[in-house]
């Protein structure tokens, strides 16, 4: 099958039961996406299908069959140099493995929500873990790339 | 470090790392007089670092500091790139950090080996650091005035240029060679803190960028040409072998390359990808030889914990008559702590890749004890250490557990490297990590308060039964007399000014492993400690912190933390808002204080902690803001301990595997936390470690105001969900 991701369509020979973060660390080689947890509850493998926040450990190949998959790597709208700069600025990253999928929910939530509430970063990062404890930082970082966006 | 490094052989990689790169960069050079002292023996206050082993100026004037401690999050590549950039006199846009590579010259300033741990980076390396930055500054200096034909003190080095009033200016980039040669200056002189213009600005992580980006590289991302992905079966306790295994089945996986069994009943599935690896390694459906730990369970261990605490132990600390002013007490306290077994977790699963063709071999990992690692390879290997190449990646967290006093995980991947003689990389699922040992120890203390007819407190008898991290290691050696200050460290030798206080240990092993997690022994000393002096307030009608001002008199920083604590909160004239409740907790650990104030209520049956304010006291602030992330994140990573987690075992095997059983708070448990320093220009003392210890200990306290009862075994939610 054709795999299209970040605005390339690439064929990828590989049992479609194999999560789609694997084909993209291990086959693509894009490994921004991170693997954490292996059962979609820490949130770092998080890539975008359709636009969609997905946990990449739990969506198998085939299901991203004639859907467009953006990685960290794809990023590059407008949004998403604000979020980096607004993570940069607020010294959200620490240790840094989960920042990649952080920033995928981010850019995703201001997406869809340009002027988020506390509550609304709640329930679009809740399902992240990050051990460094960078959830504060996280937060304000958000509104500020919101603000920053206009 | 960006992937295509990675992806080169091992010479382009060296090429491309920014070391031994000759012509371009001035040649990384240690003497090999120098190296094989150091290598004979540990780093005396005498030893002398090259500047040029840690600083490389390049042509075009930018700069490459070399940072010997593993970036794991703590921000090192940023703070100790600081120190020399402050003293260089360079400008800050033109630096770049890179990490060590393994050599005697990067050793710590105290512990004979290259590491990093024990809140140590900033400062034992704070003296070392500035002085290197010094030292090449004046050898610039120098070279300039040579060069000028003029005398050393008409120059001045500003910006990255060394000037001249009539001669005008060189750039550093320019003399970097000539400076080189120069005689090394041993004492430079070093600038006043009124005249800092790099160190305690809030400067921003050199690492920011690539960790918001995804181009930062960890260990789980190293790729070399061919490599395969292995997934082990490990027992769950060591020293478990395997009994059998359906090697067919996990052949029969596609992708799967190989099955090998290796080490000491231990089993590899080698894949095309780490998926392949890991639904091979499941299929192998282990089963495991029966052995004595088959029955294991932590509730016999703490049962055995708890009554060896009924016996006396060895005394860690003692003052005044402690059994005699019990015995006459009016009124007493008994307490009993348990603290179960603790996972690190970090957010990167342990893994090793390794490149052995039979001849050398090369290691990458997020390396926090390199030259054990390194030592620990060669010797699995069965070739010399200097055959051995070790690249230190980011580490995506560690919280102690990558400083392996083992060197573990890597002494595995090399097992397994040794029969294979290919590239592979090891990799641990969350599961493997979380059930792969070395954790923070299970603790049970046992305490004794008693207080006189005026309910004032008159003696105070503490004992620790808990297992060793340092026995049976190489750092063996630090048990002194049978005591372990890792184990006692923030009971023994308390600062409160207690008359009578005694301070017993007494070791009780267990068939599991244990490990340094972040503050180590504070971990649990600090909770038993600071949850039992709020009771001492309560019984004695004192106010929490005026009463811990007065205990604690004697110790300069605890004061002053105290003090800030109280005028960040309003403590004794604010109170907290209907429905909610202050607690309070101070500690210190690795030579910091640190004082917090929980703002916590009770929701549906569980706790929600709102606000914690931190006062701190960690000597000279390096980054305020990197030293804010720190103790902010020392909460949430303590906070998570207390509140959910813990490890158990039941008939030999681990039961917590994810982040379902062993949860860890997220952006809607964060609570408001704000932190401020003590202002002083005394010297750095640590900081990653701690601000956990207090964080537990000023929650409960906050929690027991609502619910009068005092938790005292650990996760809360054993106690608030039974």
């Amino acid at each position: 099958m054709d795999i299209h991701i970040n605005g390339k369509t690439i064929p990828i020979n590989m049992d479609g039961d194999t999560p789609l973060l694997w084909v993209i660390r291990d086959e693509l080689n894009y490994t921004g996406t991170k693997f954490g947890c292996g059962k979609a509850l820490c949130g770092a493998c998080t890539v975008h299908v359709d636009g969609e926040p997905v946990r990449s450990c739990s969506f198998p190949l085939k299901a991203a069959e004639g859907r467009k998959i953006t990685t960290i790597e794809g990023l590059n709208d407008k949004v998403s140099v604000a979020v980096q700069k607004a993570w940069v600025d607020n010294h959200v990253p620490q240790c840094g493995y989960c920042q990649s999928g952080q920033v995928m929910s981010a850019v995703a939530l201001l997406r869809a929500k340009p002027k988020p509430s506390d509550q609304d970063i709640d329930n679009a990062l809740g399902g992240h873990i990050c051990r460094c404890g960078t959830y504060q930082r996280i937060r304000t970082a958000i509104h500020q790339a919101a603000k920053s966006i206009g | 470090m960006k992937q295509e490094d990675i992806n080169l052989e091992r010479r382009g990689f060296l090429a491309n790392s920014g070391l031994f790169v000759g012509g371009l960069i001035v040649a990384f050079h240690v003497p090999s007089v120098l190296t094989k002292a150091m290598a004979a023996e540990a780093p005396s206050p005498k030893t002398v670092y090259p500047p040029n082993a840690f600083i490389q100026i390049a042509p075009d004037n930018t700069i490459t500091i070399v940072i010997n401690k593993l970036e794991m999050g703590q921000g090192v590549n940023t703070s100790m790139a600081q120190l020399i950039a402050e003293e260089l006199e360079c400008d800050w846009a033109s630096i770049k950090s890179i990490s060590a590579p393994v050599d005697p010259v990067y050793n710590h300033t105290v512990f004979p080996m290259q590491m990093t741990g024990g809140s140590t980076a900033l400062s034992t390396s704070w003296d070392q650091y500035r002085k290197l930055g010094a030292s090449m500054r004046e050898m610039l200096k120098m070279a300039a005035a040579k060069r000028w034909g003029v005398s050393d003190s008409e120059v001045k080095a500003e910006k990255g240029f060394v000037t001249h009033p009539k001669k005008g200016k060189l750039s550093y980039g320019e003399l970097a060679e000539e400076a080189n040669k120069m005689q090394m200056p041993l004492n430079p002189p070093l600038k006043k803190s009124k005249d800092y213009k790099i160190i305690g600005q809030s400067i921003k992580r050199v690492d920011a960028v690539e960790k918001s980006n995804g181009t930062a590289v960890f260990g789980m991302d190293v790729r070399l040409p061919g490599m395969m992905y292995a997934v082990v079966a490990r027992p769950h306790i060591e020293g478990g072998e395997i009994a059998s295994m359906d090697e067919k089945a996990a052949r029969a996986v596609p992708g799967v390359l190989d099955v090998v069994k290796f080490g000491k009943g231990k089993a590899a599935v080698l894949a095309k990808n780490t998926h392949a690896a890991k639904v091979g390694r499941d299929a192998l459906n282990v089963r495991w030889k029966e052995n004595q730990n088959s029955k294991a369970s932590t509730d016999d261990m703490m049962k055995d914990f708890r009554e060896r605490a009924e016996k006396k132990g060895l005394v860690a600390d003692e003052r005044g008559e402690v059994d005699d002013k019990l015995k006459g007490a009016k009124k007493t306290i008994e307490a009993a702590y348990e603290f179960p077994f603790l996972s690190h977790a970090p957010m990167e699963p342990m893994n090793c890749t390794v490149n052995f063709d039979g001849k050398t071999a090369d290691l990458w990992s997020g390396h926090q004890m390199p030259t054990m690692d390194n030592g620990a390879a060669a010797k699995v290997l069965g070739i010399k250490p200097d055959k051995v190449n070790i690249y230190t990646t980011y580490a995506g967290g560690s919280f102690g557990r990558r400083a392996s006093k083992t060197s573990d995980y890597v002494i595995e991947a090399c097992e397994l490297a040794k029969v294979v003689k290919k590239p592979l990389k090891v990799a641990w699922t969350r599961e493997d990590d979380m059930r792969g040992g070395y954790y923070r120890p299970m603790n049970f203390h046992k305490v004794s308060v008693g207080f006189d007819d005026k309910n004032q407190l008159l003696a105070w008898r503490h004992h620790i039964v808990g297992q060793s991290i340092m026995a049976n290691t190489v750092m063996a050696g630090m048990i002194k007399n049978g005591i372990e200050e890792t184990v006692v460290e923030g009971v023994a030798k308390t600062h409160y000014d207690i008359a009578n206080f005694r301070c017993e240990q007494t070791r009780a092993d267990t068939p599991m492993t244990t490990l340094w997690w972040r503050s180590v022994g504070h971990t649990h000393t600090a909770y038993a400690m600071e949850t039992m002096i709020d009771e001492v307030a309560e019984v004695s009608k004192q106010d929490p912190l005026e009463m811990r001002r007065k205990m604690l008199a004697k110790s300069p920083r605890h004061v002053a933390v105290l003090d800030l604590l109280k005028k960040q909160t309003g403590w004794g004239k604010k109170k907290a808002p209907k429905g909610r409740a202050w607690g309070l907790a101070v500690h210190e650990s690795f030579g910091s204080v640190v004082g917090q104030v929980a703002e916590v209520s009770i929701e549906k049956g569980q706790p929600r902690i709102h606000k914690m304010w931190c006062a701190v006291h960690c000597g000279q602030v390096v980054n305020p803001e990197g030293a804010r992330t720190q103790v902010e994140g020392a909460i949430v990573y303590g906070l998570s301990a207390a509140l959910h987690q813990q490890i158990q075992v039941k008939d030999g095997q681990i039961v917590q595997g994810n982040f379902n059983d062993f949860p860890v708070m997220r952006i809607q448990d964060m609570p408001k936390v704000s932190v401020e320093f003590v202002k002083t220009d005394e010297p750095p003392t640590g900081l990653g470690e701690p601000g956990v210890p207090p964080s537990a200990p000023a929650v409960a306290n906050a929690l027991y105001q609502l619910t009068k009862k005092r938790l005292r075994a650990l996760p809360f939610s054993r106690e608030l969900n039974a």
